[in-house]
């Protein structure tokens, strides 16, 4: 349990120290980012085919192709997880970036209605 | 994360929210410092206007275009002696500034008639620029002149000028930031669709929240271009007033200072669909990463790759120099906006020094979201401090260095800290890979000039070492250096040109042939 805390962790601190998709400024651009690429983060990191049907798709997986790429090259452990845990790693870690940055935010802007 | 009270502002409770320290163990949900409201009086404030926001930062960067402030002439202030967004134009829009002169009489009588006049008259004086930009001040606002209504009548007389104007008076909005808002979304509004671009790639993008600060966009552009990619307009650095219109058509926003233009791309991606994509081009990692994105979106990241291995041959190397002698060094990262978060992290990890403070001017809270999340533990982090906290601040923080608007910088001086200017630059420009040493190089000097050592003695009580002899920077920064790293044949100090940007402009580049595509 410990572990998986403290690899939530170091991949929460990745994002946002590398990341700037996570920070758009409303929260419901927010949810699309999280749920967009870190979907299709995830089916990358289980050699799962992504959706690249749209522009909007090409630009999540863009985010998401260079964010596995960093985690995979900066967290060996990743490589000898299963896909299974991959998937369950990967869905904690969007519950804790929505967390940050939308449901736990206290950005007071997030709500504004308008740009 | 505690909210931190300074001393010389407890007699304005309110400031305190607006400040936080980065505790060990405590993420963005713990507390954030407001922002984007309004100064509290009493605390006597470093931000500019939404007029100054909307003029003065995004609209006159715009290069083939009279700008032109309805108001007094003391609004146009800030022009070739504090702006650094050059062009290739000659800098035009820097070399000339236009004000409709109100005075006292027009406040009583109305200034319609002499807008009016100064319109045609600034026309006249430059026969080849068709294009003007109107920005409503606070005066003009307050009387209630009609800007839109008299730029109709010139449009009608003159068929062949274009007119945008801008209502952004300086009381718009808490600070510059309000004004960003404004022009924003008054450019979409108003000019975007209105001009159909010529597309000449399969791969198109608009540049956006980039300001050319030194000649920054050039040398991004100069990276696009050798990746084939048609840079349709940028938003609005060295930009074209008829490129900005045609916006609709691009591919895919690039965006870098979301702070000031996110609303434009927010709104395109709205309106067109067009996707944004954060991206930076500040520091060898950031810039790497953002290129690679650029590239996978349309299926050319080898073009990119390559760049980034050559440039990155290049430089890197003389980074490193400067990270050697850097590490450790104390900064306070007080610009005002966007550089918050794009140099947080980077500055760190890229030259080693320690940012110990974060501040933002005009930045709102998911500036302070961005930055936090970047800089390390135990950072000061202060939204639209006054003078009094910034002087506090590096009384006790004691940084080596601080990285500032020229207004807060030369108050820094005055207590013995040098400053480097994060909005218009030393020595840049300071984007691209190249960019990045010469910042890296104009952080060395400030922190290692030898004049600044001097500047630590007070001549009327300490004793003055008269006979130590001369001393170099090099002397100074290479004391505690292992000889490993002295003699390095590797690391080398920068040896780039003076001017950096002038060669890009006559510069060939690669043809790459747009697809036939079957109607």
């Amino acid at each position: 349990m410990e572990e998986k805390k403290e690899r939530i962790a170091q991949l929460e601190d990745y994002i946002m120290k590398k990341c700037l998709w996570q920070f758009h400024s409303r929260a419901w651009d927010r949810k699309t980012q999280n749920e967009n690429i870190l979907k299709k983060a995830t089916q990358l990191l289980c050699d799962e085919p992504v959706e690249l049907e749209t522009p909007l798709d090409r630009c999540y997986w863009a985010d998401a192709l260079s964010l596995t790429e960093g985690f995979r090259s900066n967290y060996k452990w990743l490589a000898a997880l299963s896909k299974e845990e991959i998937k369950e790693l990967m869905g904690d870690l969007k519950e804790r970036i929505d967390f940050v940055t939308i449901t736990g935010s206290l950005n007071a802007e997030l709500t504004d209605p308008r740009y | 994360m505690p909210y931190h009270e300074f001393e010389c502002s407890k007699c304005i409770p309110e400031r305190k929210q607006h400040a936080v320290i980065k505790g060990p163990g405590e993420d963005l949900t713990h507390a954030l410092p407001l922002g984007h409201l309004n100064t509290i009086p009493g605390s006597i404030s470093e931000r500019g206007c939404a007029y100054c926001g909307a003029k003065h930062v995004i609209g006159t960067p715009m290069k083939d275009v009279i700008h032109l402030s309805h108001g007094p002439t003391g609004c146009t202030y800030d022009t070739w002696q504090t702006k650094r967004y050059i062009s290739d134009n000659d800098n035009f829009q820097l070399k000339y500034t236009f004000a409709s002169d109100v005075k006292e009489k027009h406040i009583v009588f109305g200034a319609e008639k002499v807008l009016k006049q100064n319109i045609i008259e600034a026309f006249k004086a430059f026969p080849d620029i068709k294009r003007m930009t109107i920005y409503q001040t606070c005066a003009t606002a307050l009387i209630g002149d009609d800007v839109d209504a008299i730029a109709e009548e010139v449009m009608e007389e003159m068929p062949e000028v274009d007119i945008f104007v801008c209502n952004s008076p300086g009381f718009a909005g808490p600070s510059q930031s309000g004004g960003h808002h404004k022009i924003n979304i008054a450019w979409i509004k108003k000019k975007v669709g209105t001009v159909e671009p010529k597309i000449t790639s399969d791969y198109v993008i608009n540049y956006v929240g980039e300001y050319n600060i030194q000649g920054d966009q050039e040398v991004m552009l100069d990276y696009f271009k050798r990746m084939g990619v048609q840079v349709l307009s940028t938003f609005t650095g060295n930009g074209s007033y008829d490129e900005l219109r045609g916006m609709h058509r691009a591919h895919l926003n690039v965006l870098e200072c979301a702070r000031s233009a996110e609303y434009i791309c927010n709104e395109l991606k709205v309106k067109y669909g067009i996707p944004r994509l954060d991206i930076e081009g500040f520091g060898f990692e950031p810039l790497s990463s953002s290129l690679r994105k650029i590239g996978l979106f349309f299926g050319i990241e080898e073009r990119a790759q390559a760049i980034i291995d050559e440039e990155t041959a290049r430089w890197k190397p003389e980074l490193d120099w400067y990270k050697e002698r850097l590490k450790g060094k104390k900064v306070c990262l007080w610009p005002g906006g966007s550089k918050l978060w794009h140099w947080a992290h980077v500055i760190h990890e890229e030259m080693g020094v320690e940012v110990v403070s974060v501040y933002t001017k005009f930045g709102h809270q998911g500036d302070m979201e961005k930055g936090i999340a970047r800089c390390e533990e135990g950072a000061l982090a202060v939204d639209d401090p006054n003078e009094l906290e910034g002087l506090e601040a590096m009384m006790t923080l004691k940084p080596d260095v601080i990285f500032t608007g020229k207004r807060p910088g030369e108050v820094a001086k005055k207590i013995r800290v040098p400053y480097l200017n994060a909005h218009a630059y030393h020595n840049g420009p300071y984007k691209g890979y190249e960019g990045w040493v010469r910042f890296a190089r104009d952080i060395y000097n400030a922190i290692y000039s030898p004049i600044h050592q001097l500047a630590h003695l007070d001549i009327s009580k300490d004793e003055i070492p008269a006979g130590a002899g001369f001393q170099t920077a090099k002397m100074l920064s290479d004391l505690n250096l292992s000889e490993e790293v002295v003699s390095s044949s590797t690391l080398r100090q920068y040896t780039g040109k003076y001017d950096s940007v002038s060669s890009l402009r006559t510069k060939t580049y690669p043809e790459f042939k747009k697809k036939e595509r079957s109607e």
